[in-house]
């Protein structure tokens, strides 16, 4: 079954962040807790690792703003 | 301080064992919360484990500690059970306040937690009214009360350790100076060159310890205890420390300076303490080994209880403001 | 021995019987604040004389002028099982210690989801009259009456003190007990021992039927003077003394509204915001098309309270402004 990778609530006030840049890339193979991707909210820069193994398949694009709880890819 | 007891092998291991727990459960909430399974303000402890664990083992259940929303630490040291713990910090109606204290405000009655809060400094009045009650009950109940280097600047702290010292309380201020209030580094917000400097204004022993050093804080912490327990009065200790994860989730530290945070990583309590118990034969790597096992076993056990409970009815709103049947 | 002679005492007597009286009853009952232990005068206005050199300087323990250490301690107590009752001398000092009764003692009940409560009562002193000036002399209620947890009372009479004050200290949450000052030395008819006054339960003082005013502390004795003028007259005026702010008796209110039609609420604290203003908005959700004018408020000046005594007399509600509020609401 695909894990859903979930843009998180990291800080007191965000409702959104910015996926700055995903650290895999598309269709590439992810330990649990390898590097996967960082994100910018409140001005901080976060790196996120992997919650699973798995296959990455990338359903947003780096760069942009998104809402927290945003689903931007999933591991299959 | 002049005590120089060592602690027996027992208190050792119990010591490792409830810190590893403490940075298990640190781990996996940090974990949980980037995977954007749980969203909760949440405030880690990771780096100042040592520092509760070695406090702990010189408590009863009986006696008081009190904390911040920095204190998942010091409530699992106390002996909060895991799954009500878990389930409150998820927000749902099986958490030890029904879901309806969260991080800031996690209490266990029966361990001994009457109170934890968000509020900086707090606290310290709050233990002065616990230990007042134990006083008066004739009982041999100590409270600890824990805050950070920020909390010893605040209006609270100040009266609250003359007032300790004053009614000669047996209350003990722990302050767990990581280093940085907020994001303020200790130098730039501070005036006194140590906080246990402070003790000496207000008529109490103000001790210095290294909080990182688990046989350090143990003598500090027993010491301290002792003389509350013997009605010698209060302590204030001062427990030197660092965090690495900064002052909440989604901090990134930039305040600290790169140099000093590797530093600190390199000089990790925990990997230190265990690296220091098998040389000195108090356990062997594989000893060790199940401990942090059974610790990871039973936390995420604590953690499927947690996600699988359900969220409190909207009707708790109206319940526990006041007393049930009173009017609101 | 004839006919019964009623016993008057004031409300520092009736107050020092009620805490006299709790402490015996029930020795988690304990007494803290600023000088009022007996080595320093039982109490700036006596209102704990006798209690230390009684119970000990154990229970009853004269504090620093520390508030927040005053009602922190009075917090954790009530946790460990006591019932405080701390004393904050004069009810603008409880700011200093707004964290602990507004962010503690009210929400902890709540956010411990009922593990733990706090049986606290905060006694505090305010009203003008003797030129205290603008830090000393506030009337907050309306402030801790918007706190849920809080209850709030501000008894009139020394019966109502003593009764009100058994109900606070056995209340299991905290309740702030509001005394005036220039209203201490007022005698009235003496309690009767262990009887206790519900709290959340107003008082009719006088039965009517043109207007209904509502008040409570010193002001309801200019209310009531106000009445009997009225009296003469031929106007016939219900007045209630609402005893307890926080909870509101809302029926006895509604009772009375909806009897008269017409409604006064006078109160020495500021109009705006307050009390007046809470009592208004109900009554105009529950009797919109019975009432015969607007919910009148009578209250203390905008502006803090000042030293110079013509301004201080005016400041206050004096009895020709509730009866130009009554005179407009009747016409």
């Amino acid at each position: 079954m695909a894990t859903e990778i979930i843009l998180p609530k990291l800080g007191f006030s965000v409702n959104e962040a910015i996926l700055t840049e995903w650290m895999i890339p598309d269709g590439g193979a992810v330990s649990k807790g390898q590097l996967l991707y960082t994100m910018e909210s409140e001005k901080s820069v976060q790196e996120v690792e992997a919650p699973a193994d798995g296959t990455l398949k990338i359903l947003k694009e780096a760069g942009e703003t998104y809402e927290v709880g945003t689903v931007i890819g999933e591991l299959v | 301080m002049s005590e120089t007891k060592q602690p027996g092998r027992d208190v050792l291991l119990d010591i490792y064992r409830i810190a590893t727990l403490i940075k298990t459960a640190d781990d996996r909430f940090i974990e949980l919360i980037k995977a954007g399974q749980i969203a909760s303000p949440y405030y880690s402890p990771r780096g100042q484990e040592l520092i509760p664990a070695a406090i702990s083992v010189s408590l009863k259940p009986s006696d008081y500690v009190v904390t911040t929303y920095r204190g998942i630490h010091d409530q699992l040291a106390k002996g909060i059970p895991l799954k009500p713990f878990v389930a409150e910090l998820f927000g749902r109606a099986t958490g030890t306040c029904k879901g309806k204290g969260g991080p800031m405000h996690v209490t266990h009655v029966a361990s001994g937690l009457p109170v934890t809060t968000g509020i900086v400094g707090a606290g310290l009045p709050i233990a002065n009214g616990l230990a007042w009650a134990s006083q008066l009950k004739g009982t041999d109940q100590v409270t600890v009360v824990n805050f950070g280097d920020g909390a010893s600047n605040i209006g609270a702290f100040h009266e609250a350790l003359n007032l300790a010292a004053v009614w000669k309380l047996p209350v003990i201020f722990v302050c767990q100076n990581n280093g940085y209030a907020e994001h303020t580094k200790y130098e730039y917000g501070t005036g006194a060159a140590t906080i246990a400097d402070r003790g000496l204004a207000y008529g109490i022993p103000g001790v210095e310890v290294d909080g990182n050093d688990a046989v350090a804080m143990w003598q500090a912490a027993s010491t301290a205890i002792a003389r509350a327990r013997a009605g010698d009065g209060p302590t204030l200790l001062e427990a030197n420390t660092f965090r690495f994860r900064g002052h909440l989730m989604g901090d990134d530290s930039h305040y600290i300076a790169k140099e000093e945070m590797a530093a600190a990583i390199a000089a990790d309590p925990l990997p230190r303490f265990r690296a220091w118990l098998i040389k000195e034969g108090h356990a062997s790597d594989g000893q060790l080994s199940d401990i942090e096992a059974t610790n990871v076993a039973a936390f995420e056990e604590a953690v499927e209880f947690g996600l699988a409970s359900p969220y409190p009815d909207v009707s708790e709103l109206d319940k526990d403001v006041v007393a049930e049947g009173a009017q609101a | 021995m004839s006919a019964v002679q009623a016993k008057k005492i004031n409300i520092v007597q009736a107050i020092n019987m009620a805490l006299h009286d709790a402490m015996e009853l029930d020795s988690s009952v304990v007494v803290l604040g600023e000088d009022i232990a007996d080595r320093e005068g039982g109490g700036v206005f006596k209102c704990t004389a006798g209690l230390s050199t009684k119970f000990g300087t154990g229970r009853v323990k004269s504090t620093p002028i520390a508030e927040q250490a005053i009602v922190g301690a009075a917090v954790g107590g009530a946790l460990a099982g006591l019932r405080p009752v701390a004393e904050i001398m004069l009810m603008n000092f409880t700011t200093v210690a707004m964290d602990q009764i507004v962010n503690h003692a009210a929400k902890l009940r709540f956010m411990t989801g009922g593990q733990t409560h706090v049986p606290l009562v905060i006694r505090t002193t305010t009203g003008a009259g003797f030129g205290t000036g603008g830090q000393h002399a506030d009337y907050l209620e309306a402030w801790f009456a918007h706190t849920a947890g809080l209850k709030v009372v501000a008894p009139s009479t020394p019966a109502d003190a003593y009764g009100l004050m058994l109900s606070c200290i056995f209340d299991d949450d905290p309740c702030i007990f509001i005394e005036n000052l220039p209203l201490y030395f007022v005698p009235g008819e003496a309690p009767v021992p262990g009887q206790r006054v519900p709290i959340g339960k107003a008082r009719v003082v006088q039965e009517g039927s043109d207007i209904t005013l509502i008040s409570y502390s010193k002001t309801l004795h200019e209310v009531i003077a106000v009445a009997k003028g009225l009296a003469k007259e031929g106007i016939s005026a219900e007045v209630i003394d609402l005893r307890s702010i926080s909870p509101l008796d809302m029926d006895t209110i509604i009772a009375s509204a909806s009897k008269t039609g017409r409604v006064v609420v006078a109160h020495e604290a500021q109009v705006d915001f307050g009390v007046g203003a809470e009592i208004s908005a109900r009554l105009h959700k529950e009797l919109f098309g019975q009432l015969k004018a607007p919910v009148a408020r009578v209250g203390a000046a905008r502006s803090p309270v000042p030293f110079s005594k013509p301004l201080e007399t005016a400041f206050v509600p004096t009895r020709e402004r509730i009866l130009a509020a009554i005179r407009e609401t009747l016409n």
